[in-house]
């Protein structure tokens, strides 16, 4: 249907025929989906907070417990390096589920959605390359932010015990734990947005979760509590983080059900999944 | 070319588009009239895909929006001027909707340039004026050089200096046999800018027709005629079953008859005329007598100022599909 023409004066023009357009192929809307990330304030804004919150209070914590009497710190030797670079992760927990809500409901509370999707009509690839996004994002950003902690607590290391021997299954399986874990909250925050569409719905409800449900149904001595509490999403999740004296604690507190640390992370993707899966149907079926 | 098909949408119990059934050609500019809330956006976006039809079909050079592999490259839409992130600046706005077609940086530039937006491409677009975000938008638009382009309301917010541009930019893209789908709601810009006009109402179909025919409907309706004798006249007239009006002394509007007629009457009354002048019905005649019944939000008549309608008795709109039917032929013969 176009016809080669020349340049209209005034129109400085279309130029029909010679603009090479190719077919909307899955990698192409993942770089468009990474253009969309990088290019607004608030993904850079929150990626620092991020970092910033992680170092520091990996730092302070390990500067704390440096401080504390020898033999509060439960004996030299004993400390594994990742449990140090591991406690501002409920902190930066919060911040990526932001980052994951607001990577898709500002698409919704702008407009920019209509836009989208009038590029990728099929609309589900949108939603993947999004995940993939914010995943890639949050890994890297978590792996950045241990390895500044590690270079940060150095100096406490020797007066804390710590070591790092990540041939040791326990410890590089916590150190994987940590980036693996801030992947599933970033996309939990992003089912949630998906879903909802409102960053203030989305937002309350994933940090609601967070920080209130599953502690709620932690320390509330009520039967169903205690049976479902080990399945929620986070306090299955963390348990990949966490050494064996932790992992021991909690379950001598809880009544529930005892997962291992990779059962407790499937359990956690278990409700990514989910989420993302009854975003991606809504996704088809509601309008723009 | 786009082919709809008994398109209906409905949000609850209202329904937003009634079994619209039309094309648009390739090759004109076809202007969507209508009054605000007659279902012009929500047939656009269904188009896109963007809104599920209810019921019915719509396509769009031959096949679903979604079936093509490269949309972009068949319809360009401008379907609301803030459809874009605040945060984000033009240009990147633009490089980002680019790279899902793979289309590089090169026409990012040049639809950038044409549609003048270069001072503020690397401005956030929460600063843009409205009218700098329909230039944003058109870009969008035309960012894949489509055969197909679908404006909703473009005009909106523009300056003269760009309204005109718009005007002008339609009809070179149609010339080059582009289909071109533009809305408004504003009919002296359709009267410039389009060759075909499908004009609806409450979410159905009025009318589908060139715009020359959609003219003639509302054409010769009125006459003006001045006399010295306007009471006399004016009296003979209404004896003769034309409604007629008198906004000045001496000068009387006439619906229902010809102006050889009414000055055939007037001399076989030896009434003087010192004027006798057919009234060319313009395209916002036709477009308000279409829609008469069927505009969502009703002033107040008195206020709505359209005087020569409310005393034309005005023909019942039952025209649809290209089938005019003037019936105000000469009632006084």
């Amino acid at each position: 249907m176009t016809t080669l023409a020349p340049t209209v004066p005034g129109t400085a023009s279309a130029r029909p025929g010679r603009t090479t357009v190719h077919p909307v192929t899955f990698p192409r809307v993942v770089a468009a989906e990474w253009i969309k990330f990088r290019t607004v304030r608030s993904t850079v804004w929150t990626i620092l907070v991020t970092v910033v919150a992680m170092v520091g209070i990996n730092t302070l914590i390990a500067w704390g417990m440096s401080m504390a009497p020898a033999e509060a710190q439960g004996g030299p030797g004993t400390t594994s390096v990742v449990t140090l670079l591991s406690s501002g992760v409920t902190m930066a927990q919060l911040v990526v589920a932001v980052l994951g809500v607001l990577t898709v409901t500002t698409e919704y509370t702008t407009g920019m959605v209509r836009s989208s999707f009038a590029a990728v009509p099929r609309r589900l690839p949108t939603l993947a390359a999004k995940a993939i996004v914010l995943a890639a994002v949050t890994l890297v950003v978590s792996l950045v932010s241990m390895a500044l902690s590690y270079v940060t607590t150095l100096p406490f290391h020797d007066a804390l015990g710590a070591t790092l021997d990540l041939s040791d299954g326990e410890t590089l399986r916590m150190a994987l734990g940590l980036p693996l874990y801030l992947v599933a909250v970033a996309l939990l925050g992003l089912g949630f947005g998906a879903l909802l569409r409102s960053s203030a719905g989305a937002i309350a409800t994933v940090v609601g979760l967070l920080l209130v449900v599953e502690n709620v149904f932690m320390l509330v001595p009520l039967r169903l509590f205690e049976v479902v509490s080990p399945f929620l999403p986070a306090t299955a999740g963390a348990r990949i983080m966490y050494d064996e004296t932790m992992l021991t604690m909690i379950d001598t507190m809880s009544e529930g059900a005892v997962l291992t640390p990779w059962q407790g992370y499937g359990v956690m993707v278990a409700w990514v999944v989910v989420l993302l899966g009854a975003a991606a149907v809504l996704l088809r079926r509601r309008d723009a | 070319m786009i082919e709809a098909q008994g398109l209906t949408k409905r949000y609850g119990s209202k329904t937003a588009v009634d079994g619209m059934t039309f094309t648009v050609q390739p090759g004109k500019v076809t202007g969507f009239l209508g009054p605000n809330g007659a279902g012009k956006s929500t047939t656009m976006r269904m188009v896109v895909g963007l809104d599920r039809p209810t019921a019915g079909t719509v396509t769009v050079n031959g096949r679903r929006y979604a079936e093509h592999r490269a949309p972009l490259q068949e319809v360009g839409a401008l379907l609301d001027a803030k459809a874009v992130h605040t945060g984000r600046t033009a240009q990147n706005h633009l490089l980002a909707m680019a790279a899902t077609h793979g289309i590089g940086r090169r026409r990012v530039d040049e639809v950038i340039e044409m549609t003048g937006l270069g001072p503020v491409a690397r401005k956030r677009v929460g600063g843009f004026s409205l009218g700098m975000g329909q230039r944003l938008g058109i870009a969008s638009a035309m960012l894949g050089d489509p055969a197909t382009l679908i404006l909703d309301e473009p005009v909106n917010g523009l300056d003269p200096e760009g309204v005109l541009w718009v005007r002008n930019l339609v009809k070179y893209l149609a010339g080059q046999g582009r289909t071109v789908f533009l809305s408004s709601h504003l009919m002296s810009e359709m009267a410039v800018t389009a060759d075909h006009v499908v004009v609806v109402g409450r979410g159905r179909l009025l009318a589908d027709a060139p715009v020359q025919e959609i003219v003639g409907l509302a054409a010769g309706t009125t006459v003006r005629v001045r006399s010295p004798q306007a009471s006399a006249l004016e009296e003979l007239l209404r004896r003769q079953g034309l409604a007629v009006t008198s906004t000045e002394l001496g000068l009387l509007e006439v619906t229902g008859g010809t102006a050889p007629a009414i000055g055939d009457a007037a001399a076989a009354a030896g009434i003087a005329l010192h004027e006798l002048t057919p009234v060319h019905g313009s395209l916002e005649d036709a477009y308000l007598q279409l829609t008469a019944d069927d505009v969502e939000f009703h002033a107040d008549p008195s206020a709505a100022g359209r005087p020569a309608l409310a005393a034309a008795g005005a023909p019942e709109p039952t025209l649809s599909s290209g089938a005019t039917a003037p019936t105000t032929e000469g009632a006084l013969r």
